[in-house]
């Protein structure tokens, strides 16, 4: 699975209610920002300071993911990382779950609300153990300090960028040592990913600050 | 549009129109801030209780006096702008400019300040809701069973993380101001004597007691500050910010001293001062409804209330933001940087503020105080007098920041303007302090005339201590203070660098540096 599988994954109830447990801001830049983790974790881009610079051009297998890398190969003039995200954050739920779609793992279902006329897009698991293996792991390698590879770290400081991190450490013992932990594994961290997800979590506040009203 | 025509010169790329799409113009911004000014508060509520309070009738060129002053601040203000990262905030400033404890200091005095001007504003919705009720319903409950049922819904609101709709504030927005409008002009041709000019004249400035007419003055403006906000926003910073902030500055200048000297024309400016303690907040209406009838006056009426409301909301949500920028930073507890799941609302900052208000309301329930007069004038004038301290230390701020600096800006955004901005301020301090007792109408010999300033000293003092404590025992914190949520990159402030000021990681704002450039 790829890292923003994972991290919708963890975003949305998939078991129960088919809704996010995340709003929307954070929820789509969480997802850009795993989208660009993505390549960033394949090498074929790096993270440095506030700018994204393509460091390998070659193709990458997944379909949604080169189309990410080859629209930020050929628009060279937006390297900002915020730029990235902003632009991302615009459909990368029904990007990312489209592919969770295809990949058989989620299936997506609509519905019109009677009195609201509105459409209630909502996805649910195919397999329950599979939609919250992406928190549970994370939850016990946090908890239970074990190693982690660049993938899982890359989850985990994008989920703590969301602000979800705490949800999936369901454990209030567990949650100290948790933490603890993760200042270690951010301080391991390649820097490229680190990086990202600061700026995950700059955007996420910065939604917050700038609010309309 | 700026970025699609810009983006057409770099080869219309999907980016740069995808993110210009909802970019915001010059008149939604001054829409935003408007809103926020909320004019038939400051007009119906803040103006007659002024001439109640204080006695004296110069508040139509206080008005001009303050706009100008503030004009002349904006000129470095939204010039800085473009070199912060957190430009909403005016601790971000002074942190910058005057070094980080000191803006540690304005953020605590900020605190105090928009929290006045918030919980303040529960005194003010019972006098403005009670003649409705009773028309509409017959009834007359106490002035703190309103406040309580608007406590619970700002509440709510601000926890749910609700947006106003837009369009809704737009329509109200407008709707006070053209009411406000007619107000006036119904009092300008039904003068008690003669034409008097005498409260608009600039003599009214050299009488005592001006101090007190000037902090009345800035609480009017409170809002304009919040145009920069929106630069990361807007179709093109350098440009749409600068024009909005000038232009709201103007549009509140010309109609609060115009409508709060046609009152005096109404009433004769002799009278003008007893009519207000006689009638309170209804001196407006009851003008009005001599000459416009009584239709008019309810409409009035109730945009009034929904005037107090909306403000109330909007300085709820400046008063937890605030909150969330500095637990983001940590120099809160990270507590109050986390937000609500579902909502993304500044959760603990909006509950503290409620619960704050809450104590306010039974504390002078209890206490059987005034509430317009001692809470909602009180916490506006003590409100507004914080926001003063703030916009004079920006103001030193921006001088300093460009002196350290080489930025290419020109000398009368560099130096003329802050300096004779600061200047103004300085003098404009002085007056509020020296004139403290005027303000709040007690005798010379009150207390509250030194209490209500030291609780500013105090706050920038042990804001000051703090931010040096925080120098010590957490340089990582300490490094972060000021960046607001982006203190979440880590990343130093680069001393000076256009390209990286607010607003630079938006398609329009790179496209409209590359066309500068050309």
């Amino acid at each position: 699975m790829q890292l923003a599988d994972e991290f919708f994954l963890i975003a949305w109830d998939t078991a129960v209610s088919g809704t996010p447990l995340l709003n929307v801001q954070a929820t789509s830049l969480g997802l850009a920002g795993a989208l660009l983790g993505e390549l960033a974790l394949q090498e074929r881009l790096a993270v440095r300071g506030a700018q994204v610079e393509v460091t390998d051009r070659t193709p990458v297998p997944d379909p949604l993911s080169q189309s990410v890398l080859k629209l930020i190969v050929t628009t060279p003039e937006h390297s900002d990382v915020r730029t990235w995200l902003a632009y991302l954050a615009q459909n990368t739920v029904e990007a990312v779950a489209g592919r969770l779609v295809q990949a058989r793992l989620v299936v997506r279902e609509e519905s019109r609300s009677a009195v609201l006329r509105r459409k209630a897009v909502r996805y649910l698991a195919t397999d329950y153990a599979k939609g919250a293996w992406p928190s549970a792991r994370v939850a016990m390698l946090l908890v239970n300090g074990r190693p982690m590879a660049p993938g899982d770290m890359a989850l985990v400081a994008i989920t703590e960028a969301t602000g979800l991190l705490d949800s999936i450490l369901t454990d209030p013992h567990g949650r100290r040592e948790a933490r603890r932990y993760l200042g270690t594994v951010m301080a391991a961290m390649p820097g490229s990913l680190r990086d990202l997800a600061g700026h995950v979590q700059a955007a996420v506040g910065d939604a917050v600050l700038s609010y309309r009203s | 549009m700026t970025a699609t025509t810009s983006g057409a010169k770099s080869g219309a790329d999907a980016i740069s129109s995808a993110l210009a799409a909802d970019r915001l113009g010059v008149t939604d911004i001054v829409y935003f801030v408007m809103s926020a000014a909320a004019p038939l508060t400051v007009v119906a509520g803040v103006v007659t209780t002024g001439y109640a309070v204080t006695g004296i009738t110069g508040l139509p060129v206080a008005f001009i006096a303050v706009g100008a002053v503030l004009a002349l601040f904006s000129v470095g203000y939204v010039t800085m702008a473009r070199y912060m990262v957190n430009a909403g905030a005016f601790y971000a400033y002074v942190s910058r400019g005057l070094g980080r404890p000191a803006g540690v200091a304005a953020a605590w005095v900020a605190l105090i300040a928009y929290n006045a001007l918030q919980v303040g504003l529960y005194g003010a919705l019972g006098a403005a809701a009670a003649p409705l009720l009773d028309q509409w319903f017959g009834i007359h409950p106490q002035w703190w069973i309103i406040a309580l049922v608007a406590w619970a819904l700002v509440g709510i609101l601000g926890l749910m993380r609700v947006q106003v709709n837009g369009t809704i504030l737009a329509v109200l927005l407008t709707a006070e101001i053209a009411v406000i409008l007619l107000f006036d002009l119904a009092d300008i041709i039904h003068p008690a004597g003669s034409l008097a000019a005498g409260t608009l004249s600039p003599g009214a400035l050299v009488k005592p007691g001006v101090g007190a007419l000037l902090v009345i003055g800035v609480l009017g403006f409170i809002g304009f500050e919040s145009s920069v906000v929106f630069s990361e926003e807007s179709k093109n910073p350098r440009r749409t910010v600068p024009v909005a902030t000038f232009l709201s500055v103007a549009i509140v200048a010309c109609l609060y001293a115009l409508s709060s000297w046609a009152m005096t024309v109404a009433t004769g400016s002799d009278k003008i001062v007893d009519t207000a303690r006689q009638n309170g907040a209804e001196t407006i209406f009851n003008l009005a409804r001599l000459h416009l009838g009584g239709t008019v006056v309810d409409i009035a009426r109730t945009l009034f209330v929904t005037s107090v409301f909306a403000a109330m909301i909007s300085f709820h949500n400046t008063t937890a933001r605030y909150v969330f920028a500095l637990g983001r930073e940590r120099v809160l507890p990270r507590v109050f940087g986390r937000t609500g799941l579902r909502t993304g609302s500044p959760k603990a900052g909006s509950i503290a503020q409620t619960v704050l208000g809450l104590v306010v309301i039974v504390v002078y329930a209890v206490l059987g105080l005034d509430p317009l007069v001692k809470l909602f004038y009180y916490g506006g004038t003590f409100g507004g007098f914080g926001v003063l301290l703030l916009i004079a230390a920006t103001s030193i701020a921006v001088l300093v920041f460009f002196v350290r600096n080489r930025t290419g800006e020109n000398a009368w955004r560099r130096v003329i303007a802050p300096v004779l901005a600061t200047i103004c301020l300085l003098v404009i301090v002085y007056l509020a302090v020296h004139n403290f007792a005027t303000l709040l109408g007690v005798s010379g010999s009150s207390p509250l005339r030194w209490v209500l300033p030291c609780v500013y000293v105090a706050a920038a003092v042990l804001g000051l201590v703090w931010g040096l404590v925080l120098r010590g025992a957490n340089p990582d914190v300490y490094a972060r203070i000021g960046l607001g949520a982006k203190a979440a990159t880590g990343q130093a402030v680069p001393a000076v660098a256009p390209s990286a000021v607010g607003g630079s990681h938006t398609a329009a704002a790179v496209a409209a540096r590359r066309g500068r450039h050309q």
